[in-house]
């Protein structure tokens, strides 16, 4: 009973020409936990109404289960949303939020009471059915917009930063909840957040969105390790990008950054000699050995530097390095606890294998 | 030491001395003044020996005139009232919810641009539509769609037209500062869990827009009962409501205790339904007090 949407080449202009969205392109499948990842202000929210029915596209079409269904009015959508603020209705009680959209679908008064009763055992807030949205904590309120949205078996549920406003415990648990909830249900889940970590932790996949456009959409693990842009490899995550120009080395073709640093690239690009090209590291694929012992210990490309500070992260080191020719780089480290940390003003030498640099497109 | 121990008084409370000083003047005073003459049996400033007396009130209660203007006065705020609640709740809601910066700025001079011109020359261009020769009764006869004038003013109809015209936007700029405050997301997850749009307003909108039906209903109901000018240019002195009795009291009869009397019965009735308000008011919106 789930569905999927199709999301064709869809933008939308508001009036005085914000391009809020901008020929966004993306296939839902049934069942999927999706996230819409980005910036603020990059039209995640305006695609979300979009989806809901209460924005209609400036061009474009949208499918459910290959329905068009542009034009179709919100409350004919069969969808459920999750509103960034919640939107209980502070003038009813918990139980008459969570009964509403059963009342609209005129289900007997008995089958009301069971499932609104089911759905607030569901998310453990038996026993608040008479309180009022504003006697509630925000996590108790968020709670019981989900089970307001759940309780009425939507074919798509849409949650427009739902955890936004929790704290970091309690975020955790809700996403792990939400997670579960969406698994057990087989409801199509389309989430969409701004906290890169939330949406690589609970995404079956992910679309990053800039500025109106949708830069890649894959899963966490293709987002993460193989960023298409530059945009989408400094936004997830921390990143080392380097451009330099295309050149010739002996082990094939290569970047010079600068005048002292040349990377060799993991596979030929299209880019002629000359031509300026972004690739990516990421802090953690590198290795780092004090300068006098190294030389000899990786086979990939490498690199000397000073550290320049030294954090500790409790499970992980994150060293800040200049390297000689002046570029400053991110490396992280397992605090694996086998020998001392490197201190600032230490001369280092780095290493990576050329696989783990990922080239961009600009 | 003796001194230190007095109170101190907060000087910031000084400020609002003058403004105290003020409202007391101009508006307690008044009213006391009027509340002492409705139970004398005479002016105390031209009449030394006056005595007290409820003879005005009796006289109020015993002749079936008088109740009669009341009612009439009551009947033409309520239907005033009423009227313009079902115009300006439309109004306000749009007027609310507009997305355009020029089209909410042109409702709101639409609105406003009446009452930018004086009650009396509203009244009178009333009249010349609806009196037995005016523009409405010559149209409709022009037509052949009736052969007599329809009796459009000297009644109760007519003051209420004029009165309903003069006093809808007091009752829209009630409304929309309340509509306008509440959220439309509230709305839009009404329909998302498949409200009509019509069923979301019933259900979600309407019943919090209370306080805005409520306060906007008071202030009109308030305003058309102590109407003078427009009840008697479109009534022609053949309604008598309350503010014109007394007035005929004052000017004719010379008889200020009863006017006073009069005046207490309009305050009255007008006190009584701030203090209703406020306690449905705090019905409706008990259940929201912590919000
Ligand atoms: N009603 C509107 N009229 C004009 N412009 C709008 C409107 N709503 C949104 N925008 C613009 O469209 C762009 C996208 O807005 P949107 O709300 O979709 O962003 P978002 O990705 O949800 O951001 P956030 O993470 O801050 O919620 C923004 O530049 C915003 O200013
Ligand atoms: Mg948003």
């Amino acid at each position: 009973m789930s569905a999927a949407i199709e999301i064709a080449g869809v933008s939308k202009v508001y009036d005085g020409g914000v391009r809020a969205v901008d020929t966004v392109a993306m296939d839902i499948r049934p069942g999927e936990f999706f996230s819409l990842l980005g910036p603020s202000g990059c039209g995640k929210t305006t695609t979300l109404r979009m989806i809901a029915g209460f924005d209609t596209p400036s061009s474009g079409e949208i499918r459910l289960d290959g329905a068009d269904i542009t034009h179709v009015p919100a409350h004919k959508r069969d969808m459920a949303m999750v509103f960034q603020n919640y939107a209980l209705f502070p003038h009813r009680t918990v139980a008459e939020n969570v009964a509403f959209g059963l009342r609209m679908r005129k289900v007997d008064k008995a089958t009301i009471a069971a499932k609104v009763k089911a759905a607030l055992a569901m998310v453990e807030l038996a026993g608040m059915e008479d309180r009022r949205p504003a006697q509630l904590s925000g996590g108790q309120q968020q709670r019981v917009a989900l089970a307001r949205a759940i309780v009425i078996s939507p074919r798509v549920l849409l949650c427009d930063e739902p955890l936004g406003a929790l704290d970091k415990k309690l975020r955790q648990q809700m996403q792990f909840e939400l997670k579960q909830l969406q698994k057990n249900l087989g409801v199509t889940l389309v989430f969409v957040t701004h906290d890169q970590e939330e949406a690589l932790a609970m995404s079956d996949r992910i679309a990053v969105m800039n500025a109106g456009r949708v830069e890649q959409v894959g899963t966490p693990v293709e987002i993460y390790d193989q960023p298409r842009t530059r945009f989408v490899a400094d936004f997830i995550g921390d990143t080392n990008i380097f451009r330099g120009q295309c050149v010739t080395m002996d082990q094939g073709t290569g970047i010079a950054v600068g005048n002292s640093l040349a990377l060799a690239l993991p596979r030929p690009v299209a880019a002629a000699q000359g031509e300026v090209v972004s690739v990516a590291l990421r802090p953690e694929k590198i290795t780092i050995a004090a300068a006098d012992q190294s030389e000899t210990r990786s086979s990939g490309t490498s690199a000397r530097g000073t550290v320049e500070s030294t954090n500790f992260l409790g499970g992980a080191v994150l060293y800040r390095i200049v390297l000689d020719g002046g570029q400053r780089v991110l490396a992280q480290q397992p605090n694996s606890g086998a020998g001392p940390l490197h201190t600032p003003g230490q001369a280092v030498a780095l290493g990576w294998r050329p696989a783990d640099l990922v080239i961009l497109e600009d | 030491m003796p001194g230190s121990s007095a109170p101190r008084v907060n000087s910031l409370a000084l400020l609002i001395l003058p403004s105290a000083l003020l409202f007391a003047l101009f508006f307690f005073l008044p009213i006391g003044l009027m509340a002492v003459m409705s139970v004398l049996t005479g002016n105390p400033v031209v009449m030394p020996n006056v005595a007290f007396t409820t003879k005005h009130y009796a006289r109020m209660g015993n002749d079936s005139y008088y109740l009669e203007v009341i009612s009439t006065t009551l009947r033409i705020g309520l239907w005033t009232t009423l009227v313009a609640l079902v115009i300006g709740y439309p109004l306000a809601h749009w007027m609310a919810r507009i997305k355009s910066r020029t089209g909410h700025a042109l409702l709101l001079m639409a609105v406003l641009a009446p009452m930018l011109t004086g009650i009396v020359v509203r009244t009178f261009a009333w009249m010349t539509l609806l009196s037995d020769k005016g523009v409405i009764n010559q149209i409709l006869i022009s037509l052949g769609l009736i052969a007599r004038p329809l009796q459009l003013m000297y009644n109760e109809a007519g003051i209420i037209i004029g009165l309903v015209h003069i006093y809808v936007p007091f009752m829209v700029l009630t409304l929309t500062g309340v509509i306008g405050r509440i959220d439309e997301r509230l709305e839009q997850a009404a329909e998302n869990l498949g409200a009509s749009p019509w069923r979301a307003f019933l259900e979600v909108t309407l019943p919090l827009s209370l306080p805005g039906i409520l306060a906007g209903s008071l202030l009109v109901f308030a305003l058309a009962i102590s109407a003078y000018v427009t009840p008697i240019l479109l009534g022609g002195f053949q309604i008598m409501t309350l503010p014109i009795l007394i007035y005929q009291q004052i000017s004719a009869n010379f008889n200020v205790g009863f006017a006073a009397a009069l005046g207490m019965v309009l305050l009255v009735i007008s006190l009584s339904l701030v203090i209703a308000y406020n306690h449905v008011l705090g019905l409706v919106s008990g259940q929201r007090e912590l919000q």
